[in-house]
């Protein structure tokens, strides 16, 4: 009796008396629940692969018992959170950890879902750390965590659920909801401190040290030399398609109007470049499409740039047969109301291209079939490419 | 229109239907959390019956602002962020961004950096393929393929490791060469990896490919025409299955791709089957450089032209793409001449290639929008950015 009662005192239930009742029932509980996790399949990024390639062949996670993913949280009682979390799919992540049946476990993978990792500064729609949305049983540090990584982290999930007791059953904690702060800069300071307090108290230790060893130097560092590095001149390459010169005359003789971008020397090698005014951005596009000797078939792009006094709207055409690229540039007035034609009806990827405008930018599209936010919330605040954008409750400024 | 039909309130992006049928139709979300969205995308499909009368795709589920972040640190500092879009062909995406440093300051790279590159880009659309394939026969109901698929791609993965110790994010690529040398093993090794590829594609034929099931419920599937597929600025396989010749590599060569004798497969019909069938043979061709790659490998130099202190573009934009995994990826930098750049763009192949989803779907079975989905092998951080 005295062996059990030293080294197994949880199996032990005390009954009136003083009497004990040997009960190795949360053993079992605690034993099927760790070797029979079933985790959801929910990835958002970089660090789904990993976690697909642990459950592959190679890395095996069934070994361990975590084999059976499910696609529904109704089935699940693992969520890992791999991959960044942003503002609009929390409110998702919050559903689906509500939809799991308890006792649930929540494993944060990889560095985004740990505290917004890379995007910790500057961005402006990724959270700050999951365990902002849910509570966080095992974090996995890294970017993305190798799969023996995820395996140790499942492992230590195991070690905490052997830890529980049906005695005191874990309450299904709530939704957390942190106010924003600068935790990491917060840390940083603390950090600083505490390496001031430290060096405080050793410095009578350094200065005896000192005193005993007047000789000592330090250790030398040693710098690792690099191989030479050639300075190599670069091949020059000629671009496909028709000559600079040749699309530059047949774009005068369709539209007088377009100017020739001046363009400066480190450009040189760029496909050729025109300006166009508002007015006449609509119809030097329809021009450029409609003409079968240029054969600009191919929208590559359409984006904005923010000169902080003047949007640019800048459009970049391919010509699929012949293979020669023509970017065009149209300058627009910075105000509220900022408003360009769509392209949307000549290219049909410019649908798209122009919602993103409109979401980053604020710019208008007249004449789009269906102009609204792509990538943000419709109650987003403001426009985040502008260079005035600013929102202190979402936005960390990157300190270096 | 009666009563009723007007008194509908629509999902946003759908119109009312012309044809008066609008009280038939019902609304069905998909995602953000499916299985088979590859991620967090998210849909809203017009149903009558099991047709899909129209999809409204609703990305933004990953958008993490990293264009934003790029205008508050210099382009080096950028470079590893870009590893992080589409994460299934990072160094491509590096690559583009490499370039225009390269063209914008006028630096060479040396020849060993050059095979280096090709080396480590066409393994890695082999292994992106590998896993598409796999994911690819998963959504179909066949989980055999998915284990297939990491087997192989985990042999690629490996290789990256010792090259430069990361699996996925490798930023490895620098502006005028590579970070590092490769190790001595390394053409040994990718050796090993071609003969394995060769071994896999011919098993991957004999495993799905020629399946019933998949013959059945891809042919005819998703048929995008040539001119709508340029319209809406597809690449990569998508656009190649459609029947249109423009590979990246070959009509605006960048680095040594000049140097290599290669086809760009291309399809008929532009069903999902085409571009399945468009990918199996790009692997074949990759594997076609790979061997003249290894062949002409320099056995010793330089890896990097001369490092600067700092990698500061003078005034002017460029704009520089490469065909990546999933298409053609673009970069385009404006610069004022400070460190900083002004404007950071990404023209990621999967953005286009999704906006194609509602034409193609339109008529399908809601069972075949997986299929039509997977086929276009989207990567959702890819198109969020």
């Amino acid at each position: 009796m005295g062996v059990i009662l030293e080294k197994l005192p949880p199996l032990l239930d005390p009954l009136p008396g003083g009497w004990r009742m040997v009960n190795a029932i949360d053993a079992v509980v605690d034993w099927t629940r760790a070797n029979s996790l079933w985790p959801l399949v929910y990835g958002t990024s970089c660090c789904a692969i990993e976690m697909m390639a642990t459950g592959a062949a190679h890395n095996d996670w069934s070994r361990f018992g975590v084999e059976v993913a499910r696609a529904s949280p109704r089935q699940a009682d693992l969520i890992i959170i791999a991959g960044t979390l942003v503002e609009k799919l929390a409110p998702r992540l919050a559903t689906l950890y509500q939809q799991m049946p308890a006792p649930r476990y929540v494993i944060a993978m990889g560095s985004c879902a740990i505290s917004g990792g890379t995007y910790y500064y500057d961005s402006y729609s990724v959270v700050k750390g999951a365990d902002r949305i849910v509570p966080v049983d095992v974090y996995i540090p890294g970017c993305p965590p190798r799969p023996e990584a995820l395996l140790h982290g499942i492992l230590k999930l195991q070690e905490v659920i052997r830890r529980e007791s049906i005695r005191h059953p874990r309450e299904p904690r709530p939704l957390i909801t942190v106010p924003f702060e600068d935790v990491f800069s917060a840390t940083l300071k603390t950090w600083a401190e505490k390496e001031k307090a430290r060096d405080a108290a050793e410095r009578e230790a350094r200065a005896q040290f000192k005193q005993a060893h007047p000789d000592f130097k330090g250790y030398a560092h040693k710098r690792v030399v690099k191989p030479a590095q050639p300075a190599l001149a670069p091949t020059p390459r000629t671009s496909p398609g028709l000559a600079q010169q040749a699309i530059a005359e047949r774009v005068r003789a369709l539209f007088p109007a377009a100017q020739l971008f001046a363009r400066p020397d480190a450009m040189a090698a760029e496909p050729v470049e025109f300006t166009v005014t508002p007015a006449e951005y609509l119809p030097f596009l329809r021009a450029l499409h409609a003409d079968a000797e240029l054969a600009l078939d191919f929208l590559v792009e359409l984006t904005a740039i923010d000169w902080k006094d003047r949007f640019e709207v800048v459009v970049h055409l391919l010509s699929t047969r012949l293979g020669h690229k023509v970017f065009v540039r149209c300058a627009l007035p910075r105000d509220a109301g900022t408003e360009i034609a769509s392209i949307s009806h000549l290219y049909r990827s410019a649908d798209w291209h122009e919602r993103e405008v409109y979401d980053l930018f604020g710019i208008r599209f007249a004449g789009h079939p269906d102009l609204r936010r792509l990538f943000l919330e419709d109650d987003f605040p403001g426009h985040p490419l502008r260079k005035d954008f600013s929102d202190p409750t979402r936005v960390v400024r990157r300190p270096y | 229109m009666s009563a009723l039909e007007s008194s509908i309130v629509l999902p946003p992006g759908f119109e009312p239907a012309t044809d008066g049928r609008e009280g038939e139709a019902y609304y069905l979300n998909m995602g953000p959390q499916h299985p088979s969205t590859h991620g967090v995308l998210r849909l809203v499909v017009r149903l009558d019956g099991e047709t899909v009368l129209g999809v409204v795709p609703h990305p933004g589920y990953v958008h993490r602002g990293i264009e934003k972040m790029g205008e508050n640190m210099s382009v080096l500092q950028y470079l590893h962020h870009t590893d992080r879009l589409d994460y299934l062909s990072s160094l491509g995406n590096s690559l583009s961004i490499c370039l225009i440093v390269e063209r914008a300051l006028g630096l060479g790279v040396p020849e060993r950096a050059d095979y280096i590159r090709v080396i480590l880009c066409e393994l890695q659309r082999i292994a992106s393929h590998m896993l598409w394939w796999g994911v690819f026969g998963m959504d179909l109901g066949a989980i055999t393929t998915f284990f297939y698929g990491f087997r192989d791609h985990e042999l690629i993965t490996q290789l990256f490791e010792e090259v430069c110790g990361a699996r996925l994010t490798l930023n490895y690529f620098r502006p005028g060469g590579v970070a590092q040398d490769v190790p001595a093993d390394f053409l040994a090794k990718v050796q090993v990896i071609l003969e394995q590829t060769r071994r896999s594609l011919d098993e991957y034929d004999r495993l799905l490919t020629k399946n019933v099931i998949i013959q059945e419920r891809t042919h005819g599937i998703g048929v995008l025409p040539a001119a709508t597929a340029r319209s809406y600025g597809c690449s990569g396989a998508v656009l190649r299955a459609s029947g249109v010749d423009y590979d990246v590599r070959k009509h605006d060569s960048y680095s040594i791709y000049d140097r290599f004798a290669f086809d760009v497969p291309l399809g008929r019909n532009g069903d999902c089957f085409d571009r399945y069938e468009v990918r199996m043979r790009e692997m074949a061709q990759s594997v076609r450089i790979l061997e003249q790659a290894v062949a002409q490998f320099p056995a010793a130099g330089p890896w990097r032209s001369k490092e600067l202190p700092q990698y500061k573009l003078p005034a002017g934009s460029w704009f520089r793409w490469v065909e990546a995994a999933r298409g053609a990826f673009g970069t385009f930098i404006v610069s004022d001449g400070s460190l900083k750049p002004v404007r950071i763009k990404n023209r990621s192949p999967g953005f286009s290639n999704l906006s194609v989803l509602d034409e193609i779907a339109r008529g399908a079975k809601l069972a075949d929008l997986v299929t039509i989905l997977s086929s276009l092998d989207i990567v959702v951080p890819d198109i969020d950015r």
